[in-house]
């Protein structure tokens, strides 16, 4: 194979990765996306809910990906006392299950009808720099090694990102925030199509187990545990299976189909830019600390990461200085909520069987008018005025 | 490397699920997952054991 040059490299066509693509190729840039599998979206490593109020912001108009659409969110507390979140109090936050595959492959399609050029069996071995700046990657295409140069290179190579790592940007995490995650598809389950449910407490130490219904008795069942709380080799597993063993539901459930993954639960990482290297998605640790959830944010970024690539590529100024309109810009519009559901997370993951109950309790004899810290608060602490003393620094 | 513990990642197929969460969270970046292959660099890791807990089936043993 012979070195080529482009205006940008992206690694990795997961969602952040084709949206980046997507959105540079719009803009005008000559665009290669390489992805190391045979295959956009497989294998499937994903509960596969999401929300959607921010698809149309980033152009993506639902389609044949969708499975099924839900009314809400059921949260249980540990004694499975029961909230639930609909689309009144949590506006667009409630959302579909979707065929993942499908998805990515949609967002892979844009891209390329965007004009970005797509590489299978693709995969970067390693970063080329020029003077300290990143200029392109060292891949292997079906085992041939080559090298592609680049004005922008992106790392859309998603949590267990080695762009990152080689540019030196800090995508360290630490156990606490990080959840090692397990789920079963399983069929013949007794599960309610209108909902999405979440079960907390020492189900699953630091996480939640969570059944994302998909239809005809079908449904992903699947656990994270935060990393710091695993106290013995695959937890997940031992603890998925317990749920599943004491929930008659899903106990006569058969499984067919099982996949696993890490999850960042972190703060947003502190630098996302270097010389000629943007990182976009969960190799940006963009995951909702909170919800586990990435492709929304992925998305969004996506959008925003493409935009400025283009814009650098065009004015020929791939420094990191430029490349700080991106990480300015997902920011602005992502941090804020990162950061609030990080801290969040970090109280959340401290509470006993025994204040989840009572939490959850509270909420479910209340209507919220509209879902948030403040107004959570406010009515646990008329049930339970012991419990919000735990919370007086989110006031 | 004398008195260092031995790390085991099972990445036959017979546990592994190939998920990269031992990848990911490695602090030094020593582990490396190629679509149906695990490896680890056995002079760069220090058995920190950080991965064995990420797992999620136990596919990782430090002994």
């Amino acid at each position: 194979m012979q070195d080529r040059t482009t205006d940008v490299l992206v690694i990795g066509a997961g969602p952040a990765g084709s949206m980046t693509a997507k959105w540079a190729a719009k803009h005008g840039a000559r665009v290669v996306m390489i992805e190391k599998r045979q295959e956009i979206g497989s294998p499937v490593r994903c509960g596969e809910g999401i929300s959607k109020g921010w698809l149309e912001e980033v152009g993506i108009r639902p389609g044949k990906w969708v499975n099924l659409e839900v009314e809400g969110a059921r949260i249980y507390s540990p004694s499975e006392k029961v909230f639930e979140v609909n689309e009144k109090h949590a506006g667009n936050e409630v959302g579909y299950v979707i065929e993942r595959d499908g998805f990515d492959k949609q967002l892979a399609i844009d891209a390329a009808n965007a004009g970005a050029e797509i590489l299978l069996k693709t995969a970067a071995v390693s970063i080329l720099k020029d003077h300290g700046r990143v200029v392109g990657a060292k891949v292997k295409q079906f085992g041939e090694p080559y090298e592609i140069h680049a004005s922008v290179t992106i790392g859309a190579d998603g949590f267990e990102s080695q762009v990152g790592r080689w540019a030196g940007l800090p995508t360290n995490i630490a156990t606490k925030d990080m959840d090692t995650c397990l789920q079963y598809r399983m069929t013949s389950v007794d599960c309610d199509v209108r909902y999405c449910d979440f079960f907390l407490g020492r189900v699953a130490p630091g996480g939640y187990v969570w059944v994302f219904p998909k239809g005809e008795g079908l449904a992903n069942v699947g656990i994270g545990v935060q990393v710091s709380q695993v106290q013995h080799p695959a937890d997940p597993r031992t603890y998925l299976d317990q749920w599943i063993a004491t929930h008659p539901g899903y106990a006569k459930g058969k499984k067919i189909d099982m996949v696993g993954g890490g999850v960042s639960i972190s703060p947003p990482i502190r630098q996302s830019v270097t010389d000629g290297l943007m990182l976009v998605g969960d190799a940006a640790r963009m995951i909702d600390p909170l919800t586990g959830g990435g492709i929304a944010n992925g998305c969004i970024a996506g959008k925003i990461c493409g935009t400025v690539a283009a814009e650098a590529a065009h004015a020929g100024d791939p420094s990191a200085g430029f490349l700080q309109r991106y990480d300015k810009g997902w920011r602005a519009r992502l941090e804020e909520k990162l950061y609030r559901n990080w801290l969040a997370k970090e109280k959340l993951v401290t509470l006993s069987d025994e204040t989840f109950d009572k939490v959850i309790d509270a909420l479910s004899d209340v209507t919220l008018e509209k879902l948030n810290v403040h107004n959570i608060l406010k009515a646990v602490h008329e049930k339970y005025p012991e419990v919000t003393k735990e919370f007086e620094a989110f006031l | 490397m004398p008195g260092k513990k031995s790390l085991h990642i099972e990445s036959s197929g017979q546990l592994c699920i190939y998920c990269g969460a031992c990848v990911g969270i490695c602090p030094l970046n020593c582990i490396y997952l190629d679509e149906v292959r695990i490896t680890f660099d056995e002079s760069v890791c220090t058995r920190c054991e950080i991965c064995v807990k990420a797992c999620p089936v136990g596919a990782i043993e430090i002994g």
